[in-house]
């Protein structure tokens, strides 16, 4: 029962508080902090209770909900983060109070959502209220309707609409060959499908790509490091901080349940969890916007996180139990302590936003300097990301490390690669501790360069102060990160979170296991003094050296959809684009074509036109017929000029781009179909 | 006792509709209530059949050779006039509020009452000639509704809505002949009633011209073009009609040909079925296509229309009896969605006076119910869970994995890009309704639109209402429909 309270009362709260905050402001905010206080509460009571809830009677299959221990924890969690974002809305919004009503009804919203996801007993659940956060968040991230964050918006928009379809066709591919879209069905379904292993491949890589648009996973990840910074800060918080998880709560049961023995997955989580996580860092090194380097930071962490979820499928299929249970561990552990410290680190940006500053660095040099309260509270979130031993991050990620060094033992074949991996894990790592010391000597250490002229007092910017709710959510929200970091707290939460013995078993502070967080933090002392402050400061600015041209939209996406897959004959001809008579053919073949479907189309108009010159001798001329482009509009100005209005529009090219991706899962679905 | 079940609400409209030509009405208001009183009437009638007529057919009267006009009632006739039944005293509410100030009122009503008669007429059609003589009437009798205004675009339409649609018929005239002599009078028989005995040549030519001559209705590619220009129609037409009854009408006679007339068996692995099939996966990705490029409102959804009657079509000619249930549940599903969002484009047309999509900037800050219900309606076009539209998608799907092969497979393929076709020419409209443009909103109008009147604004509750409803609840109607699918 509380557990469909849980999920159900926030979106009763949304409405009430909707309704509310028409009449009173003061309502609104007493019951948007009332029911995530309450849904703290009935998440602590699920945890206690446990057990199994599913109700038949609506919808296609029914929903269900479950709960165990990884499940539990999160609601818990997800509870937490939204409670203490929402006290701090209480301060963020003092001042810009546009479209509040919507706001607060869309927050209380995903979180009955996000709920919704964390306790889901099968996919099909998992999938409703996945897509319901996808809209419902779509409105934290236009919330400020400027231009840049309706750019945010429509690319979170299609990216999330994309996922969601290709995850519905996993869904439909992994219910048609294992019967069960029921967590705890899976595993024995799939093994007795097992000769259908090639549409179960292709089912589990769309439910990947579905689940990892939203996580931000390369290369899907373009929304992230624009949508992030767009929306208000305590919506950022919960964008990188839980809804990120979501995503990765979805990849983690897929390839816990329905991926037993599917190598080639395991090695596609891996390859994608690697380049994330590298790309992530890279992203946020170069970042000269405060809450774009936080985002970055994100996708690097999740980067992290599917490392962990790669290494613990692979490690489980060789029949290493141990690597298992550590792989295992780290990746939840990471979950916990990422989503713990980028809410210690968003509402110190918002901080910054609150009190009137841009979000660029340059602009922000100093300016959090006297507020002992605010460095304290981020310094514990730059260490726990850093993964400085006691704090949060250094234990997770050394699990992490060390399912790497297991899989080296374990995986004969792939030890070279993993290898590479661990390289790539510690070198970003090191990336990690560089860009959280760049911004917070930034904040906190130097000084604001004095212009040289003598501002008069009142226009100086204010400086940073903190309201009595910032400063409570600021020293609430560090505990976990601190508390995360002790080896009693959390080996006692992994054992809790996946039921494995072998976490409890986990020496953090072996000399073994420091030498790993020992090399990260040097890599990234060495990056931060000989490359950002030699190459990425310059004259006291930070300047933005990484290349627009490098930008994944820009480079990818648009020119390679735009220019070759609308009209589909642009692809063909590529190979001959040399050769202008190939090329001209191609043209006239596409006009030709477009000529037969117009020709077809207007068939029957051409019949009436003939008919009423002929037999009903209508004069020509008077009141022209209004139609779309016609066949002689078509041969006079060719197809360029009839197909422009197709091929103008970035949006239309997006769309190119999924269907040219839908056609290569198509074709993945019929070869695996012929086996 | 049934058969009088059967012929009063295909006569009462229509006799309802012809009188009024007669009578004398003291204001507009006792003519509506006229008009509403027919159409409840013959749901009602509608209603009763459905509840205890049993099955078995009835003759109206006999032609020579022994072909007679009769209805039956089997279970696609249960669904689809059970469907229209539904809808049809609610269109006429939403249209008595939306004509309240245009010209030829009297004549408007008289045909759109008369056109639920001969919609009924196609569902209760107990053979192939009887089906076709309402098919054809069906053609007739809404083309005064296209050409309502009288201006020189919705003449045209008519024009043009005339010669598809009944050159289409006559495509069709053809399979309807070769159904009568070789296929025990035309009579439906689920399976097939042709038991192969004519000449194979002939069988396919008639399936072939049957299938393009009903699905002309029913916008199929290349014999599309009138459903976009029929928008010049007003929009009770274009939302009861375009979206819902005639299209269906397309369909439904369509899934009679393939399921009752010739059968799956004679139609599996043939290569006229297989172009219909290509053709049909075409018109599905056109639609969408083609819809994202239109700007003008209704003009973008009447695409949508046809993109998602192909759906419908996609699922029959799977050949398989969960395909059918599949695509009928598409059908009704489709219709109640469709009908919100054509309700809502024509009360945002209404108030505003505006058509195209780039004016409707921020009409969702003053018309709030109509943009949250066309919002809703969105999704459920696109297939979002919790919505009516996703549980014909989830079905459709299902049913072409369970068949296989490369025509199923391409065809779940070419329906998950058009749903994500369909996310970007709906949502764009909700996006713009809620977060215009710097400069762009409706604010420097003189007047702020309101929100329509009750008349207008409850059928687009009520349907709202209904695709939630289904989202939500829709193991009834899909018991029904799988039982459907069992050959009843």
């Amino acid at each position: 029962m509380e557990i469909i309270a849980l999920v159900f009362a926030p979106f009763a709260g949304g409405l009430l508080g909707y309704a509310a905050g028409a009449y009173r402001e003061n309502w609104r905010k007493a019951l948007a902090v009332l029911v995530c206080a309450a849904e703290m509460a009935l998440s602590l009571l699920v945890a206690a209770n446990g057990g199994r809830v599913s109700v038949p009677a609506v919808f296609a299959g029914g929903l269900m909900f479950t709960t165990d221990g990884f499940r539990a924890a999160y609601a818990v969690i997800t509870a937490f983060m939204w409670l203490m974002a929402s006290v701090f809305s209480l301060d963020y919004f003092k001042e810009e109070r546009r479209n509040l009503n919507r706001y607060c009804l869309f927050w209380l919203m995903t979180l009955g959502a996000t709920e919704g996801v964390m306790l889901s007993g099968d996919l099909m659940t998992a999938f409703v209220f996945f897509e319901i956060l996808s809209f419902t968040s779509f409105t934290w991230v236009i919330h400020e309707e400027t231009a840049a964050a309706r750019e945010a918006g429509y690319t979170y928009l299609f990216i999330a609409v994309g996922g969601g379809l290709v995850l519905f066709m996993g869904l439909a591919l992994l219910y048609q060959s294992a019967g069960t879209l029921v967590f705890s069905e899976l595993p024995a379904a799939v093994t007795a499908a097992s000769e259908e292993k090639g549409r179960l491949l292709a089912a589990g890589i769309c439910i990947l790509f579905g689940f990892g648009a939203k996580a931000g996973m390369f290369p899907l990840h373009i929304w992230l490091p624009k949508a992030h910074p767009a929306a208000p800060s305590p919506a950022s918080a919960l964008l990188s901080g839980v809804l990120t998880k979501v995503g990765i709560y979805g990849i983690l049961m897929t390839t816990l349940y329905a991926m037993a023995g599917q190598a080639f997955y395991g090695r596609l989580v891996l390859a994608l969890g690697l380049v994330t996580m590298l790309l992530g860092a890279v992203l946020a090194l170069f970042s000269v916007n405060l809450k774009r380097t936080l985002a970055c930071s994100s996708m690097s962490q999740i980067g992290f996180i599917l490392t962990g979820i790669a290494m613990a499928a692979l490690l489980r299929d060789a029949g290493e139990a141990e690597g298992y249970s550590v792989a295992l561990s780290g990746t939840v552990l990471h979950m916990a302590s990422h989503s713990a410290i980028k809410l210690v680190l968003f509402t110190a940006a918002g901080v910054f936003v609150m009190s009137g500053h841009t979000l660029s660095l340059t602009g922000l040099k100093g300016k959090g300097r006297g507020n002992v309260l605010l460095m304290g509270a981020f310094l514990i979130g730059a260490l726990g990301i850093s993964g400085v031993p006691f704090f949060s991050g250094y234990i997770s990620k050394t699990l992490l490390h060390e399912g790497i060094l297991e899989g080296i033992h374990a995986l004969g074949h792939l030890a070279g690669g993993l290898r590479a991996a661990e390289w790539v894990f510690l070198f970003s790592g090191g990336l990690t501790a560089a860009y959280m010391l760049k911004i917070f000597i930034c904040l906190f250490v130097e000084r604001a360069e004095e212009d040289g002229k003598e501002e008069k007092r009142e226009d100086r910017p204010k400086a940073v102060r903190l309201k009595t709710a910032s400063a409570l959510v600021l020293s609430l929200s560090a505990v976990p990160v601190v508390l995360l970091g002790q080896p009693v707290f959390a080996r006692a939460l992994g054992f809790y979170m996946t039921g494995e013995e072998g976490i409890l078993a986990f020496r953090a502070f072996s000399l073994e296991n420091l030498k790993g967080s020992f090399i990260s933090l040097g890599i990234g002392a060495v990056i931060y003094f000989a490359f950002v402050r030699r190459f990425l400061i310059r004259d006291g600015k930070y300047v933005d050296l990484w290349p627009k041209a490098l930008d994944m939209e820009a480079l990818i996406y648009r020119p390679l959809f735009t220019r070759l897959l609308p009209g589909g004959a642009h692809l063909l001809l590529a190979p001959f684009g040399e050769n202008r008579v190939l090329a001209a053919a191609g043209r006239k073949a596409l006009l030709l074509l477009h000529i037969a479907a117009k020709a077809m189309a207007d068939g029957t108009d051409a019949l009436l036109l003939l008919l009423r010159r002929t037999i009903f001798r209508q004069k020509t001329g008077g009141a022209k017929e209004k139609r779309p482009a016609g066949i002689w509009q078509v041969v006079r100005r060719g197809t360029d000029d009839a197909l422009k209005p197709l091929m103008e529009t970035f949006s239309f090219a997006m769309l190119m781009t999924c269907l040219g991706m839908l056609a290569i899962l198509g074709s993945l679905v019929i070869l695996s179909a012929g086996r | 006792m049934g058969a009088l079940f059967l012929v009063l609400p295909v006569g009462l409209p229509l006799a309802g509709g012809f009188l009024s030509f007669f009578l004398r009405f003291r204001d507009e208001r006792s003519r509506f209530a006229y008009m509403e009183a027919v159409t409840v009437a013959t749901s009602v009638c509608v209603l009763i059949a459905l509840l205890f007529v049993g099955p078995g057919k009835a003759d109206l009267f006999s032609f020579t050779y022994g072909y007679s006009l009769s209805f039956g009632l089997d279970g696609m006739s249960r669904l689809f006039s059970g469907l229209i039944a539904a809808l049809w005293p609610f269109a006429l509410l939403y249209a008595y509020g939306y004509m309240a100030e245009e010209k030829h009122r009297a004549r408007f009503f008289a045909f759109y009452v008369m056109t639920y008669g001969v919609a009924l007429g196609v569902a209760f059609a107990a053979d192939m000639i009887t089906l076709y003589v309402f098919f054809e009437m069906l053609s007739l009798v809404t083309i005064p509704l296209v050409t309502h205004y009288g201006d020189h675009d919705s003449m045209y339409a008519g024009r043009k809505y005339a010669a598809y649609t009944i050159g289409g018929a006559s495509l069709a005239f053809f399979a309807v002949i070769v159904a009568t002599v070789y296929g025990q009078n035309g009579q439906f028989i689920y399976g097939g009633s042709l038991n192969g005995t004519g000449p194979k040549g002939l069988l396919e030519a008639a399936f072939v011209l049957g299938f393009f001559g009903f699905a002309a209705k029913a916008a199929i590619f290349p014999l599309f073009d009138w459903l976009p220009t029929a928008s010049a129609a007003p929009t009770p037409v274009t939302a009861l009609l375009h979206a819902v009854a005639v299209v269906n009408t397309g369909v439904f006679a369509v899934g009679r040909l393939t399921f009752y007339v010739f059968g799956p068996e004679l139609l599996e692995g043939r290569g006229v079925t297989a172009f219909c099939r290509v053709m049909v996966l075409f018109s599905l990705i056109f639609g969408a296509v083609m819809a994202i490029r239109e700007r003008h409102l209704k003009r973008r959804l009447a695409y949508s229309t046809m993109s998602n009657l192909s759906y419908m079509l996609f699922g029959i000619l799977l050949l398989t009896p969960e395909g059918l249930s599949a695509g009928l549940s598409h059908m009704v599903f489709h219709s109640l969605t469709k009908m919100v969002l054509f309700l809502c484009a024509g009360a945002f047309m209404h108030q505003t006076g505006r058509s195209y999509v780039y004016e409707l900037g921020g009409v969702g800050r003053y018309m709030k119910v109509t943009a949250a219900c066309f919002t809703a309606a969105a999704l459920s076009l696109m297939g979002m869970p919790l919505s009516a539209g996703f549980i014909s998608k989830w079905a459709l799907i299902r049913s072409a994995l369970e068949k296989g092969g490369a025509y199923a497979l391409a065809g779940v393929a070419c329906l998950i890009a058009a749903s994500f076709l369909c996310a970007a020419y709906t949502l764009s409209i909700s996006i713009r309704a809620y977060f215009p443009a710097e400069g762009k909103a409706l604010l420097n109008q003189e007047k702020a639109p309101a929100e329509a009147g009750m008349a207008m604004r409850l059928p687009i509750l009520v349907f709202t209402g209904a695709v939630l409803f289904f989202g939500l609840w829709p193991g009834a109607l899909m018991g029904f429909l799988n039982s459907l699918s069992g050959g009843i």
